[in-house]
């Protein structure tokens, strides 16, 4: 790639910050916005200024639920603690703040485990079933560590309330997930789980499947199995699987439902990432998957970009001169009749240099982000002067 | 670690934690470098593939033969140490220095292999599925898979010898918490199997991990508040859960060098509007972008001293800053970091 490419053109950022401007109004008519991207681009943060500039762009009643240990939401929005039960955001704070929001703002959190319960709960044929399943000592420990467990639990949560119809707008921080995939697969992932051949096998019973035939193949393997972890792990892992089986359907029947709230053009996608090498390639790939899957990407986040300043040529000749000139000290002490030491001089330079570095490494990255096709990208700059929290998030608000 | 007779061994109090940290108590690399496993922890972003590479690099300038192992890899490992994606089978990268990506499939084939004497690859895919559906309902088995793997290689001796193959393994593990799931793994492996032919080598596999002259876990964290937090978080669930040694917390990407009053006062001179025109021809540009330059600098330093002491008053081990290198990758990067490393822990 040439340099040339590399830096973007001003003409194409003009565009940029045009179609940028006012995602708030954009995202507002949606009744589910997603923040999805890679742990640590600060999602979480983002996702509230959503909240925020959604609530501002017009009188509607909004939600931000997020699945992090929540601390982080309510620390980015001003506010002791948050649970399950949403907690509203006084509308005076956050004028205080240096915004005026139109319609209401609410937050909650997510909990993963009484999420759960309740699904147990409300697929089970029969009560006795769903306590079984409770009380099994594998449950707590699968519900864990299954691949998507948290990615599903979380848009079950999710369909409940947009179903309960209490909000107009809900924006969902996803969980920080190992692979941004697990997320857009969690629904399915799970029924394939719950329905799998593999697993009815395992469960020993009549396959309600009808793939018996399996089970003479499976046997040497099973042998095997035993003899690995010891007869009474497989018994529990059968004894588990075989209730959750008698959950297939309905489970299935939401995974379909959820599947197509996230389809629809209610639901809106917004991939947040920074330019950094790993969340960027992350945040990549997952604007691919979301087109794969028809789910709607409305905008890329680009958060902590270093400002254009950086990238200032006069200031890259004046930085290099300070650091490479050996009697740029003297000259300076002599015109401003200071007294300069080469150290200061050195320093300044370098200082500068080593961020206009960074800046041009995040210009190319910015410049691939065309290849994403027709989608708005907002640029969150990195700001440099502490401000408060909640001063914070209103001023990336504004930014979007 | 003994105590002096008749000297109740007294556990670990804040208090300890918060002097130790104040004096800012180093840790001899050389230490590092004599256990037998290290564990490289940390959130994803936090530069564990970094800073593994660069203890590998060390390990192997120390005249320790060394393997760097990539868990669940993205190549990411292989790359800082300036190698093409390796495989299952260690690779060469330089004198004394092998790099392996593990994989858990290959993991379960080989444990087939070695103990059941199943021949690789052959039939194996049916079986490979059955067991990936109770490993992912049963959390011990594919992390102890991992785990297994990692402790085979500790045990590896040379042919027709009694030496060990490696010295010194370096583990770049997964992003967040799977670190636990792989450590804890054994210790609730346990507890679920209570025969089989397993048991017994989870025992071993448990007391390499429990041995803390043996086995420990380089915690990583960048100057942010997320990382930091996790990194707290992360220590105090290994203490509480696996029981592994921590031996280090790496603070990643830091900005260690301050804007004294000197700095500040020269450049307000250089933007004074009364010399502006002279001083921008002198130096061929106008200086004003560098006072942003200045501040991000000053920002960033003050953001490093806050995270640092709040690592220091949280963490009872050393918490050491690596400088942030912005202007070079791969190997060079390693190297450089390598360097830094070596200078902060004397």
């Amino acid at each position: 790639m040439s340099a040339e490419q590399a830096g973007y053109v001003p003409e194409r950022r003009r565009s940029v910050r045009k179609e940028a401007a006012g995602l708030g109004r954009r995202l507002a008519p949606l009744e589910v916005v997603i923040c999805c991207g890679s742990g640590g681009v600060g999602k979480t943060t983002v996702s509230a200024a959503l909240g925020v500039a959604i609530a501002a762009a017009e009188d509607k009643r909004v939600l931000v639920l997020t699945v992090d240990p929540a601390r982080r939401l309510a620390t980015a929005l001003g506010i002791k603690g948050i649970g399950a039960e949403p907690v509203r955001i006084p509308k005076a704070r956050l004028r205080r703040a240096g915004i005026t929001i139109a319609g209401d703002l609410e937050a909650a959190m997510l909990d993963m485990k009484q999420a759960w319960d309740r699904m147990i709960e409300r697929y089970s044929p029969d009560r006795l079933t769903a306590q079984r399943i409770l009380r099994n000592p594998l449950y707590q420990r699968i519900t864990d560590s299954f691949v998507g467990s948290h990615e599903y639990a979380a848009m079950e949560a999710l369909y409940e309330l947009h179903d309960a119809g209490e909000y107009d707008c809900i924006v969902v921080d996803t969980p920080p997930s190992r692979n941004a995939l697990d997320f857009l697969e969690a629904p399915s992932r799970l029924t394939d789980y719950v329905g799998s051949r593999l697993l009815s096998l395992l469960s020993g019973g009549p396959s309600r499947f009808g793939f018996r035939a399996m089970n003479f193949a499976a046997a040497p393997f099973l042998r095997l199995a035993d003899r690995l972890l010891g007869a009474e792990v497989l018994a529990e892992v059968s004894d588990f699987v075989q209730q959750l089986q008698l959950l297939y359907d309905g489970i299935q029947g939401r995974a379909r439902s959820v599947s197509r709230l996230l389809r629809s053009s209610r639901t809106g996608f917004v991939v947040v990432t920074t330019l950094e090498q790993g969340p960027f390639d992350e945040a990549e790939f997952f604007c691919t998957k979301l087109r794969e899957f028809k789910m709607p990407l409305r905008a890329v986040v680009v958060n902590r970009v270093l400002p254009d300043v950086f990238r200032d040529a006069g200031g890259v000749a004046a930085a290099t001169t300070l650091v490479e000139d050996p009697k740029v000290a003297a000259w300076l002490a002599g015109e401003l009749h200071l007294r300069v030491s080469a150290e200061a001089a050195r320093f300044i330079g370098k200082t500068f240099l080593s961020r206009n570095t960074l800046a041009h490494r995040e210009a190319r990255q910015l410049a691939k982000l065309g290849r994403l096709g027709e989608v708005p990208i907002v640029r969150i700059p990195l700001f440099s002067e502490e401000v408060s929290e909640l001063e914070g998030l209103v001023r990336i608000a504004k930014t979007l | 670690m003994s105590s002096p007779a008749g000297t109740p061994q007294r556990s670990w109090s804040p208090s300890t934690a918060v002097r130790r940290a104040i004096a800012g108590e180093r840790i001899e690399l050389a230490t590092l470098l004599e256990r037998r496993v290290v564990f490289v922890a940390g959130k994803g972003g936090t530069g564990r593939s970094t800073m593994t590479a660069a203890l590998a690099l060390l390990g192997a300038r120390a005249g320790k033969r060394v393997l760097a192992i990539d868990v669940e890899a993205k190549g990411d490992l292989a790359a800082a140490l300036g190698s093409p994606p390796a495989g299952f089978a260690p690779r060469v990268v330089q004198h004394d220095l092998s790099v392996l990506e593990l994989r858990t499939d290959e993991s379960f084939q080989e444990y087939l292999n070695i103990y059941f004497k199943v021949p690789r690859v052959t039939r194996l895919t049916p079986l490979a599925r059955v067991f990936d559906f109770i490993a992912t309902g049963v959390p011990g088995p594919r992390d102890m898979l991992v785990v297994g793997k990692i402790a085979y290689e500790e045990r590896r001796k040379e042919p027709g010898s009694r030496s060990p193959v490696w010295d010194l393994i370096l583990v770049d593990c997964a992003a967040g918490g799977q670190v636990e799931s792989h450590l804890g793994a054994a210790k609730a492996m346990l507890t679920l199997v209570r025969g089989g032919l397993i048991r017994a080598q989870v025992e071993w596999i448990d007391a390499l991990i429990r041995d803390s002259r043996r086995t420990t876990v380089v915690l990583c964290a960048l100057p942010e508040e997320m990382p930091v937090i996790e990194a707290i978080e992360l220590h105090e669930r290994l203490r509480m859960g696996s029981g592994v040694a921590v031996d280090v917390c790496l603070l990643n990407r830091a900005v260690v060098e301050p804007v004294t009053a000197a700095h500040r006062h020269l450049m307000t001179a250089l933007i004074d509007p009364e010399h502006a025109e002279v001083v921008a021809q002198h130096l061929g540009g106008s200086p004003l972008p560098l006072d942003a330059g200045l501040e991000l600098q000053a920002h960033l330093y003050d953001t490093t001293a806050r995270y640092l002491r709040q690592l220091r008053n949280k963490l009872p081990m050393p918490v050491v800053p690596v400088p942030l290198i912005v202007d070079r990758t791969g190997l060079t990067t390693t190297r450089a970091v390598a360097d830094a490393l070596s200078n902060r822990l004397g």
